[in-house]
């Protein structure tokens, strides 16, 4: 951009400003004003970023947005990191938006597949979190940024108390470009308790008549871990853990890795691994992590987001949880993000597909869903350099080359070979590469993790081992060994299983010492949500929904 | 409903001859219950009766319980399964746990 061209953008700001006129006083904005002030800050053709995080929501500034009409605002070019709420749908049923770029639609999955099928979803791209926010800085910078946060002093500075998630990455390149911050705030208090953005960077402050929602997304109650989980959990410890020394990891927020993380204070205790693995965690502050903690087990651990009902034992435990200078938790989803890419040795999560290659998705026909943080996490940094234990042991099994990396990013899935309802785990091809899908997103399927990054996947049959596999075909035969009796998995030849079980690519629970008779719920180190609530000491608040004494 | 019975070919079991029986899970919603019991017949084989309460999976059923006969020594018993929906995911873990406690534990 030149400077004339910069001139303008700065011009055109303070227009917006003149517009307001009396609508505000100074940054504040009374709620029922907010609908027309959007009007006057906003124009046609804007990149407009509607913060609706993974867990946060600007709620009250999407429901404002979603009572105009395409008379008063269309081609919006929305920029979001999830299409979480009703209202968002709204504005695409309004026909008020040219193109949205965008990274989850959870919620929202089913309602995005249709508004794809009436082609009223003119989509960019889905991205990865990290890559959306690095976007924000180069071509998609917005011009109205709405956000959320907990409270804002008299001044317009923020405290975004434990979900900070991704308020500084959408905040930062929209100031520092002329752009207008809006923000919704739960109260407007004298002095907060610590200031995560600056005035300086927030144009609009509104309280909303109603606190913004928060979506309590990584609750797991213990009491809902099943005997197979368990079985797995065992089988992963004892297969990847241990042998792989994992000393820094994320987990996902399935009952898969909760499993394990119960296992910790016991049967990883009775194997003598404290202190040898799992003391480094990027991850959010799971409630299933308390008893691991209680143990002693976990040094660190930093947060994309906060967990309804974390905030007393966060706070309590500011030597293991990221905290600010009031002693309350913090998060971020950029950094974190970027410390579950660096900074970890493995990821490990679930998916709903893979195929016959460990591409991975939870894509469906009928629910488009996107990726989140996963893909971030769940690949190969090929920017990393310091050596660990872990990632020169799985650089070594992985092919040789002049030009290869020492190491590898141990990135697994945990997956049973079934869902729900008798539903396979394993295909042939992931619905996610459904022509008309693929047509909607410019030619790219949606595929969460490819499987050229996937070192292991682990099912209640053994775990594959694809970072040693030296073919495709090798490749594909060992997921179709631990792929059960899918119809993926019933196309194994026993010869070729054979061959790579003896090769160490397939293991069996046998093989890593996991035997089925072991398996018992007594393992889990709680066995239900007041079991966590006693390991805290009384600090876990669970959420209401999970409360049943 | 649905109700079968196959007999496998399986090496013989090689358990002392005072454990009779051997059980693990239990009939209910989303689980099953799969016995093992020494059977008189050839001890060359693993003889199955399965009951379950969800039809259409008959292939499923028979190629794990072809898959486990081959793989540990079962010859010589019986194995009853009765199943109330559970999950394909438990059913060979179910297996696994009985056959452990067959070969494993006191009677």
């Amino acid at each position: 951009m030149g400077t004339a061209e910069i001139a303008v953008r700065r011009r055109n700001k303070s227009e917006r400003l003149d517009r307001v006129g009396r609508l505000a006083r100074g940054k504040f904005v009374s709620p029922k004003n907010v609908p027309e002030l959007l009007k006057q800050i906003i124009e046609h053709g804007d990149i407009v970023c509607l913060e609706g995080d993974n867990q946060k929501q600007a709620d009250f500034l999407a429901n404002a947005l979603a009572s105009l009409d395409r008379k008063d605002l269309r081609d919006l070019h929305l920029v979001m990191s999830c299409i979480t709420l009703p209202a968002h749908i709204q504005l695409f049923k309004k026909g008020m938006v040219r193109q949205v770029d965008f990274c989850y639609a959870g919620p929202q999955g089913t309602a995005v597949a249709d508004l794809v099928k009436a082609k009223k979803f003119p989509v960019g791209a889905i991205h990865t979190y990290n890559e959306l926010y690095a976007r924000y800085y180069i071509d998609l910078t917005p011009r109205v940024a709405l956000i959320a946060a907990a409270k804002a002093d008299r001044k317009g500075n923020l405290f975004l108390a434990a979900n900070t998630e991704e308020t500084p990455a959408i905040v930062e390149p929209t100031a520092f470009s002329d752009g207008i911050v809006f923000a919704q705030v739960n109260e407007i208090v004298d002095k907060l308790p610590r200031i995560d953005i600056p005035a300086d960077q927030v144009d609009f402050v509104v309280e909303a008549p109603y606190p913004m929602h928060l979506q309590a997304l990584f609750t797991r109650d213990p009491a809902a871990i099943t005997d197979v989980q368990i079985f797995m959990a065992m089988v992963a410890l004892r297969g990847i853990y241990e042998k792989y020394e994992v000393q820094s990891l994320n987990h996902g927020v399935g009952f898969n890795t909760a499993a394990i993380e119960l296992l910790l204070p016991t049967y990883g205790e009775q194997l003598g691994l404290k202190g040898k693995i799992c003391k480094y965690w990027m991850v959010n502050p799971l409630p299933t992590m308390i008893p691991a903690i209680e143990s002693g087990w976990i040094e660190r651990v930093f947060s994309v987001g906060g967990e309804v009902g974390m905030e007393r034992y966060t706070a309590a435990r500011s030597d293991v949880f990221s905290t600010g200078r009031d002693g309350s938790f913090h998060s971020n989803r950029a950094m974190g993000q970027l410390a579950g890419h660096y900074a970890v040795d493995m990821f490990i999560g679930a998916s709903l597909q893979i195929d016959i290659n460990g591409n991975s998705s939870t894509v469906s026909k009928n629910r488009i869903t996107g990726f989140g943080g996963a893909p971030n996490m769940g690949c190969q940094p090929t920017g990393r350099r310091h050596p660990s234990k872990a990632w020169l042991k799985a650089g070594a099994e992985a092919s040789p080359g002049p030009g290869a990396l020492p190491g590898r990013k141990l990135v697994v899935q945990l997956v049973e070979t079934f869902q729900a309802g008798r539903v396979p785990t394993f295909v042939e091809e992931l619905d996610a590469q459904d022509p008309s899908i693929k047509k909607a997103l410019h030619g790219v399927a949606p595929v969460m993790i490819y499987g050229d990054d996937v070192t292991h996947i682990v099912t209640e049959e053994g775990i594959a081992n694809l970072g040693a596999c030296r073919s495709i075909a090798e490749r594909q035969a060992a997921i179709r060994a631990v792929a059960g009796y899918t119809p993926v998995g019933l196309k194994r030849s026993k010869r070729v299983t054979q061959d790579l079980r003896a090769r160490g690519i397939v293991q069996l629970p046998e093989d890593v010492g996991v035997s089925p008779s072991q398996v018992s719920r007594s393992l889990l180190a709680a066995q239900d949500i007041k079991g966590l609530v006693r390991w805290s000491k009384g600090l876990y608040d669970p959420p209401s929904q999970f409360v049943d004494w | 409903m649905e109700k079968f019975t196959k007999a496998f070919p399986s090496k013989p079991l090689r358990v002392p001859k005072d454990r009779q029986w051997a059980l693990a899970g239990v009939v209910g919603s989303g689980n099953l219950e799969v016995m093992f019991e020494r059977a008189a017949r050839a001890s060359d084989t693993m003889e199955c009766h399965v009951e379950t309460s969800i039809p259409g999976f008959r292939d499923s059923w028979l190629a794990a319980l072809a898959d486990f006969a081959r793989h540990y020594p079962v010859g010589g018993t019986k194995v009853t399964i009765h199943d109330q929906g559970a999950a394909p995911v438990l059913v060979n873990l179910r297996l696994r746990q009985a056959y452990d406690h067959l070969v494993k534990t006191k009677p």
